[in-house]
């Protein structure tokens, strides 16, 4: 019961962690109508830039996970009015392909990049807060607590920029349609880049709280990454509360899954192959998701 | 089929038969990998560039390939082709099967699909080790001896890609290619005038695939060992590499793109792995200003080599345009 616990609650983090990146995902996706596919490397470099910010410029594990943030924020607007402007041209032809292949080669090359600049070894960068809570039988580290605490608060705020502001009326309405949006007077072009920002920043997010739980490494993104589909697959696409049950459902599913196989080291290696398979079935059997949303589907 | 460029073709290719003899074993290995990623370029091409299809299972259906026939041998004791056709036909079913099941799907769902299939492929083998040997590596018997010279594997791998070639070949120059183009413009259109667009996606996934596990199995029993990540992620960006910076629309050009990046890897071998940094912006700077690719451009302009005979004859201009509209497409 203790193991069951101490599983579902590290589950619970994890899960957390999960829709974070995935509200990204699903962010850009109703924007921009592409599915980033170097989204989980923008989770490793805002894992690796609030480790250098913590470790040479001596900034405290706060104010470094800020910090990365609104670079890897930067980093996604830049990328966004290089390589991802062809997009929104009529002269473009197939602009699904374009999507694919620009992310997938960002992905390669932001990865093979990391690999040189960071060094192959996995890095450990210090805790948020050192120490764990007690709670009876269950024991949580302190970083688990505030990473799906900070975590939670990001979503909340994410939603609330959604719902409550005025800019995040204009990103639903931009979402809907580009070209209604542009008759009411909004500059669909702005909103392009604030979405694709907005979710590199989370995703940064994400990686620089995961970090101290379990380590940097160039390729720690590729998994991350795949698990955001399934989260936003199966929570629809373009739905950002859909994805943050998801989200959590996964994580749990997994930790579970992990803590119940009787064979240990094959639960392992198996958890990840677990919500892949999930992704797969639900592909067949609905291709819009679960809780989809019906105008945000691929042209 | 074009004049110039399929004479111009056969000339290499009988120059490079006659120049290899002169060339140490480790060019040799050179120009066998560049082949290898040749037969698997030039199979994604036909199905990304021609039928639009972008499958990231690519390298999966190589490593399933590869992976059955060696446990076949390894069981069954059966001879070395007879596996590699085994393994082929696996990954043509295989692929079929694929094919049907995301007969639905467009776009990035399909990527997404492809992805998460080879996840589960590459994660099954590392995992099954008492069966794979994991990542320790599955020792593989090899197709001729090892010990004296590489030249049977160049000359092997030499037909086998030329095969594909004129397989693909044959394929994407018979209507069953102009069905497949016609399925990557528009689906409904194509449906509408009578493809019958099912069909031609699984066709296309299951030729693809078989040429995916060719490649695959010919690299097995050449390298003599097998791990899981042949059918990873980072194998399948290097050959979507590969083919966009050559040119996917054309299978010559994709071919061409696996030996242009080969032949820069083992050249600029000083720069270590600052190498796939330069290929993944070369790929970006491709797909943003010339998404044609690199070397379709030289390609076209063999092409128009080839047609001077019939400018002179009658009209001048004409098929210049036909060149470039082809380009543009």
């Amino acid at each position: 019961m203790d193991y069951f616990l101490i599983q579902s609650t590290n589950g619970a983090v994890i899960g957390i962690i999960y829709a974070l990146i995935a509200a990204g995902v699903t962010l850009i996706f109703s924007i921009l109508k592409i599915v980033n596919f170097a989204h989980g490397d923008l989770y490793m470099l805002g894992g690796y830039t609030s480790y250098y910010v913590n470790s040479l410029l001596g900034v405290p594990p706060l104010g470094a996970l800020v910090l990365s943030m609104v670079t890897v924020f930067a980093v996604g607007i830049i990328i966004e009015r290089l390589l991802l402007t062809p997009l929104y041209s009529d002269r473009t032809e197939r602009k699904d392909e374009y999507g694919i292949i620009v992310t997938f080669g960002l992905a390669f090359f932001l990865r093979n990049a990391a690999l040189n600049v960071f060094g192959p070894f996995a890095l450990k960068p210090p805790s948020f807060l050192t120490g764990l809570q007690r709670f009876g039988a269950l024991v949580v580290t302190n970083d688990r607590i505030f990473a799906g605490v900070t975590g939670l608060v990001l979503i909340f705020g994410l939603l609330y920029f959604m719902k409550g502001t005025i800019w995040g009326q204009a990103l639903d309405a931009v979402s809907q349609s580009r070209d209604s949006a542009a008759i009411v007077g909004i500059n669909a072009r702005r909103f392009n880049s604030l979405a694709y920002g907005v979710g590199a920043a989370l995703a940064a997010a994400a990686g620089a709280l995961i970090a101290p739980i379990f380590s940097l490494s160039p390729d720690m993104g590729v998994l991350p990454n795949i698990q955001s589909y399934v989260i936003v697959i199966l929570g629809g696409m373009g739905s950002v509360s859909g994805s943050i049950i998801a989200g959590i459902l996964l994580g749990e599913a997994q930790a579970l899954f992990t803590a119940f196989m009787p064979d240990p080291t094959r639960a392992l290696s198996y958890s990840n192959a677990f919500g892949v398979f999930v992704l797969m079935v639900v592909l067949m059997v609905r291709p819009t998701g679960i809780f989809g949303r019906r105008h945000v589907r691929m042209e | 089929m074009r004049g110039l460029p399929a004479a111009v073709l056969a000339a290499l290719a009988v120059l490079a038969l006659v120049f290899v003899r002169g060339l140490n074993d480790y060019w040799i290995h050179v120009a066998i990998i560049a082949m290898f990623y040749g037969i698997l370029t030039s199979s994604w091409s036909l199905l990304a560039g021609y039928a639009g299809l972008f499958s990231l299972g690519h390298m999966a259906f190589a490593s399933i390939g590869a992976y059955t026939s060696a446990l076949l041998i390894q069981w069954y004791h059966i001879p070395i082709p007879l596996g590699m056709v085994a393994g082929i036909a696996l990954c043509c079913l295989l692929g079929a099967w694929i094919g049907w099941v995301c007969l639905r799907m467009s776009g990035p769902y399909l990527a997404i699909f492809t992805l998460a299939f080879s996840e589960i492929v590459r994660i099954t083998f590392s995992t099954e080790d008492e069966v794979t040997a994991g990542m320790a590596g599955l020792h593989t018997v090899t197709l001729f001896s090892t010990q004296a010279s590489r030249l049977p594997f160049f000359y092997l791998a030499f037909a086998l890609l030329a095969g594909s070639l004129a397989l693909i070949g044959l394929i994407v120059h018979s209507r069953w290619g102009l069905f497949l183009r016609a399925i990557r413009e528009d689906e409904q259109a194509a449906a509408a005038s009578g493809v019958a667009v099912a069909r031609f996606r699984i066709l296309a996934f299951a030729v693809a695939s078989g040429f995916a596990a060719l490649a695959g199995t010919f690299y097995a029993h050449y390298i003599g060992i097998l791990t899981p990540s042949l059918g990873s992620l980072d194998l399948m960006a290097v050959v979507v590499v590969m083919t966009v910076i050559g040119g996917m629309e054309r299978i010559p050009t994709a071919v061409g793109g696996a030996f242009a990046v080969e032949f820069l890897q083992e050249y600029l071998r000083a720069y270590g792995e600052w190498r796939l940094v330069i290929f993944g912006l070369i790929l970006l700077l491709t797909m943003r200003f010339a998404r044609n690719g690199l070397i379709t451009p030289l390609w076209l302009q063999l092409v128009r080599f080839g047609e001077p005979r019939r400018v002179s004859a009658g009209a001048p201009t004409a098929p210049r345009e036909a060149g470039q509209e082809g380009s543009g497409g």
